[in-house]
């Protein structure tokens, strides 16, 4: 059965339409939770990978960390969503599996005035100040993705459906949702578990030369693996080598090609000196 | 169902019959080989196949036509579609109209073994997978 990814405007409300829609379905819920398995895996803190999921970087010198931090997330999701039957919700996947047939990705949204009825009186402020406080997340959610995928997650054009609870009420959303499932085009076929197994594995060799290789773009096809990393000409074989034997090593990769994009940035700073 | 699984396997690239019907009678099908649509079309007029595996992507009629004339005419027969095409809106399609499978190429010929013995299975019938992995092994 298919895989659901809810993301929505507010939080709490997003959380529990996903989490009633997995009940109903009699779905896993995948959710938050998976951070604290990534934190004790990973050696990694908690509160790290949620604020790498909730904040765009302050400072330009900890996007790198952000982006490692997003690429233990990502990873971890995309081997949980091989499985089918799952509900996930706050962990970013609608940026990052796309194209994957099998996959319903909803988006829920308030109409702006009720939101800012929501967080005026969850925040105990008062309504013009929440106006301008649901305008200000807006722009961070946009900067967020925007920052951590080149994307725009308030863009209706990324999701399978958009539902608007200023319109329709919480159960009538998850029973719309439930619904989808039912429909032929969102089933698992070859293809989209290819496709979903293909992403997994190249998010797993991009975490594991991330370190080495920052830059490093990864794409996978049935076990070959081809990686695009930008290098100077003096090091290129020595780094394509390197690419090719640590990926090699990883478990599920049988071919590795890798292309060098020209570092000309570094190569004009290199003759300049 | 009774016997061998009827299959009726189209595809305009003549290697792609060549190939997969001898590896498809490994399991026990009955594998009829068509390169042009418009015969094939014919023969489903004629025969209720267990299993229709068609290119989508060819000249004059494609494998979505196919699709929706086996529908029609034969709603039990299970259609598994291949192209080189792969997309995630053309999968969609394809399963919304009732195809049982979508497979991309390249892909090798125990991945469709493994498809037809599910589409099989969904006819109530059980086939012998396990043969060609014995014949395989054998050399």
């Amino acid at each position: 059965m298919p895989v659901i990814i809810v993301s929505a405007d507010d939080f709490q409300q997003g959380r529990e339409i996903a989490h009633r829609v997995a009940g109903v379905l009699g779905y896993r819920f995948l959710g938050r939770d998976l951070l604290a398995r990534v934190a004790q895996e990973k050696q990694v803190s908690q509160q790290d990978l949620a604020r790498a999921l909730d904040e765009p970087p302050g400072l330009l010198s900890r996007r790198s960390r952000r982006q490692r931090l997003l690429s233990e997330i990502e990873a971890a999701c995309l081997e949980q969503l091989l499985e089918d039957n799952v509900v996930a919700y706050g962990l970013a996947a609608h940026l990052y599996v796309r194209g994957v047939s099998h996959v319903l990705k909803v988006r829920i949204i308030n109409e702006p005035e009720q939101r800012a009825n929501i967080l005026a009186q969850t925040g105990n402020i008062p309504l013009e100040r929440a106006r301008k406080l649901a305008q200000r997340q807006t722009g961070g959610e946009r900067r967020w993705s925007q920052d951590a995928y080149q994307l725009d997650q308030t863009d209706p054009s990324l999701y399978d459906m958009v539902l608007s609870l200023g319109t329709l009420e919480q159960d009538k959303a998850v029973e719309i949702i439930c619904d989808m499932v039912g429909y032929r085009k969102f089933q698992p076929m070859t293809y989209s578990r290819k496709c979903l197994r293909d992403k997994a594995l190249a998010a797993q060799v991009r975490l594991a030369l991330m370190e080495r290789f920052p830059d490093i773009r990864v794409e996978a096809n049935d076990g070959t693996v081809v990686a695009y990393i930008q290098s100077l000409k003096k090091d290129q074989r020595k780094k394509q080598e390197q690419v090719r034997q640590m990926a090699g090593e990883l478990p599920g990769v049988r071919h590795v090609e890798v292309h060098v994009i020209r570092d000309y940035f570094g190569q004009a700073a290199q003759s300049s000196r | 169902m009774s016997g061998n699984l009827q299959v009726l396997l189209l595809d305009d690239e003549p290697i792609v019959g060549r190939r997969l019907k001898p590896a498809l009678a490994k399991i026990g099908c009955e594998v009829e080989v068509f390169e042009n649509p418009e015969q094939a079309l014919i023969r489903l007029g004629q025969k209720e196949f267990d299993v229709v595996v068609t290119d989508i992507r060819m000249d004059e009629i494609d494998g979505m036509q196919v699709l929706q004339f086996v529908r029609e005419r034969w709603p039990r027969t299970n259609v598994i579609m291949i192209t080189g095409y792969a997309m995630m809106s053309l999968a969609r399609e394809a399963m919304e109209k009732g195809a049982f499978d979508f497979i991309a190429k390249p892909f090798k010929p125990d991945d469709l073994r493994r498809v037809i013995a599910k589409a099989a299975r969904a006819l109530g019938s059980e086939i012998d997978f396990d043969a060609a992995e014995v014949e395989k092994a054998n050399g």
